[in-house]
């Protein structure tokens, strides 16, 4: 089954192409390398697969669905929502002395019961009374604002990572970023935010499902941070942790989200080789949980050692793909790293 | 920042004695002398404690520096003026109108919040430095229903189980200020654990990672922008319902908002306890002892009418800023810093599965 497929993924900065027309695809349960000189464009296409920048062309497909929020009827109303809001805003903004005059003013005599029921009335009497501009142009002016205002900010996030982590996608990052302040357990619990559906009242209240949801939660953290190595460390700060131990926080973090495929760059970078060679195993664990793994990496006996296949990036071009043992033979693969011949003349 | 070196006690230990000695601290009327005594002056101190609290979820946990905390104050105030004041229809009471007070606030920090909290750093802090004083203008100018720069008044206080506090002694609006800051504390605490708070602080650290791991960073941002107002928005309330009277708008200007930052700086950013010793010392400086100071040298006749320097309130704001950079210098996280929780609720897992 094809998890996830990047056709001709284009991305531009200006005039710098960094990525130019890549194509290639992931399946379930396999370790895919992407590997390249540095400056290859590699990041970049993480950030590009992960919603962190938008692709100027091309596409992105998880289990053959585009990566992008649908535009759904919802949302429509909630465009519609929020035009209603802001027309009702500009038009009570705009009014309010005369309206508040008109409703509560004119009828209210000191300590006199105040006659509520007609207040329905009072403000249509005073929404006649005013001139088309300052009554029903707000409310034009406003609904039209509203509903664009709206549609523009939910087309500016069709796409975000974060949009992307429900799609079954989780990243770790090139330069560690784990939540310095927070502590392990606390990070792969941030892992599973988008898992978890405690709301702000139930948090607040401590609601008994709420509590039911968090230690289950707690526990399926412990067994992550034991999986990952951690679970001694679980109430440290992640600050405290060793740099090979962020790293692996990073994987369990991602982990947490229960995704289909783990996105790894370079996750054994400034490792020492039995620091990487655990590594490669935790990557064989999560394989064998049935979780596809795309990784970048330059450590060649990592890349070698352990993925299915590999695609090499150079200068944003694809310029190989294929088997461990294909890819070391590849001419243009060595020219990549190595260089050609030059011809002195 | 966390990296304190070892602790003679826990804050949960300071915490609870802090919070026996403030219970008790009434008691301290019968052993002081007359102009000693102090604990009628320490009201002012939970109100603040609340409204940093409202700022400490923007500012300490979620990162987004707000200079204008004191217009939701402001708003608060004088929703709970409208809502309960004789002169307009409302009158609902005590308990509706804080309520009241709390959720337009809120309503009014998600308004402002919608637009301003995909800014960072410095240019949200202009937006709402900007906001505090457009709403100091707009409640001066609204003449016919904010009552301009009179303010308005007489409001009343709460009734509770048929007894109405009245100003003859301070001891019901004593424990009642100090029961709803425990309330306030209590929310806090349990949302800053849970799934909520932990969203906030992970967009606070780092908020490219915090939305690569499914965390929505605008809806958080905008939920504690919300939160907090709201919080601010009760501690107004509770100011014009203790004052019986919402006070001129210029009441809640910029000074308000600085103190308040300045006693999350110097109580330690994102800590609750933080917070509460902050305005402990921030605020009984500045109603307590400076007060104090003051009555003591008007009876000595120290004070001369020529000269400002002889008067202690002006010396207020040369302290502080001291106090601010000493902070800076020696101990920038606080006296009482955010400090990871070592307990959880669920007990530990079985380590079943072997470490790699």
């Amino acid at each position: 089954m094809t998890l996830l497929s990047i056709n001709n993924v284009q991305m531009k900065f200006g005039g710098l192409t960094a990525v130019n027309q890549v194509s290639f695809s992931v399946n379930a349960g396999e370790i895919v390398a992407v590997i390249g000189p540095n400056g290859a464009g590699k990041t970049t296409l993480f950030n590009t697969i992960t919603g962190v920048y938008t692709p100027t062309m091309g596409n992105i497909l998880i289990k053959d669905h585009p990566l992008e929020k649908p535009l759904s009827l919802p949302a429509i109303v909630s465009f519609l929502i929020s035009g209603i809001a802001a027309a009702i805003f500009l038009y009570i903004a705009f009014n309010i002395e005369t309206l508040w005059a008109a409703v509560f003013t004119d009828h209210y005599i000191y300590q006199q019961p105040f006659p509520w029921a007609q207040i329905p009335l009072f403000v249509l009497e005073h929404f006649k009374a005013l001139s088309w501009w300052s009554a029903q142009g707000k409310l034009i002016i406003g609904a039209t604002v509203g509903t664009a205002i709206a549609a523009t900010l939910w087309q500016g996030t069709r796409r975000t990572p974060e949009l992307v982590l429900t799609q079954g996608l989780a990243r770790t990052f090139q330069n560690i970023r784990t939540f310095p302040t927070l502590s392990v357990r606390e990070n792969i619990l941030v892992g599973m935010h988008s898992k978890l559906s405690a709301s702000v009242l139930g948090d607040a209240l401590q609601l008994p499902q709420t509590m039911k949801e968090r230690i289950i939660a707690e526990q399926e953290a412990d067994n992550i941070l034991s999986m990952v190595g951690l679970l001694d460390s679980a109430s440290l700060p992640a600050s405290k942790l060793s740099y090979g131990h962020q790293r692996r926080l990073e994987i369990g973090r991602a982990l947490a989200s229960k995704p289909s495929l783990i996105l790894l760059d370079e996750p054994a970078a400034g490792m020492n080789p039995s620091e990487a060679s655990d590594l490669m195993l935790l990557i064989r664990k999560i394989r064998d949980h049935k979780i596809a793994v795309l990784l970048i990496e330059h450590h060649m006996n990592v890349v070698m050692g352990i993925s299915d296949r590999i695609v090499v990036l150079d200068y944003g071009q694809k310029i190989a793909e294929g088997t461990p043992s294909e890819i070391r033979k590849n001419p243009e693969v060595i020219q990549a790293y190595l260089g050609g011949e030059e011809v002195l003349s | 920042m966390l990296d304190s070196p070892a602790k003679p006690l826990s804050q949960k230990k300071i915490a609870f004695s802090l919070l026996l000695v403030i219970c008790l601290l009434p008691l301290s009327d019968y052993l002081l002398p007359a102009e000693l005594q102090f604990a009628e002056l320490m009201r002012p101190i939970f109100i603040f404690a609340i409204l940093g609290l409202g700022l400490n979820v923007m500012t300490g946990l979620t990162g987004m520096l707000n200079l204008g905390i004191a217009a939701f104050m402001a708003i608060g105030a004088y929703t709970y003026a409208i809502f309960t004041c004789d002169i307009y229809p409302f009158q609902v009471g005590f308990w509706w109108g804080i309520l009241f007070a709390a959720l337009l606030a809120a309503a009014a920090g998600t308004l402002l919040g919608i637009p301003t909290t995909r800014l960072r750093g410095d240019y949200l802090a202009i937006v709402t430095l900007g906001f505090g004083e457009i709403v100091q203008d707009i409640l001066r100018n609204l003449e016919s229903i904010t009552k301009g720069t009179q303010g308005i008044n007489p409001l009343p206080g709460p009734i509770l189980f048929g007894f109405s506090f009245n100003q003859q002694s301070y001891l019901p609006w004593y424990y009642l200020l100090l029961t709803i800051l425990l309330i306030v504390v209590a929310l806090n605490y349990n949302l800053i654990h849970a799934r909520t708070g932990r969203a906030w602080r992970a967009v606070r650290e780092d908020e490219l990672a915090a939305r690569c791991m499914g965390i929505s960073s605008g809806h958080a941002r905008l939920l504690a922008f919300a939160f907090g107002s709201g919080i601010a928005g009760l501690a107004g309330g509770l100011w014009a319902g203790f004052l019986g009277s919402s006070g001129e708008p210029g009441n809640y200007d910029f000074q308000i908002s600085i103190i308040t930052l300045c006693l999350l700086i110097v109580g330690g950013m994102g800590s609750i306890l933080g917070v509460l010793i902050g305005a402990l010392i921030m605020i009984g400086f500045n109603s307590i002892i400076l007060v104090k100071i003051s009555q003591f040298m008007n009876s000595a006749g120290l004070v001369s009418t020529t000269n400002v320097f002889t008067q202690p309130n002006n010396w207020k704001y040369m302290i502080f800023g001291m106090a601010l950079i000493l902070m800076m210098r020696y101990r920038p996280q606080g006296v009482c810093p955010e400090q990871v929780r070592e307990d959880k609720s669920a007990p530990p897992a079985t380590k079943a599965v072997k470490p790699v």
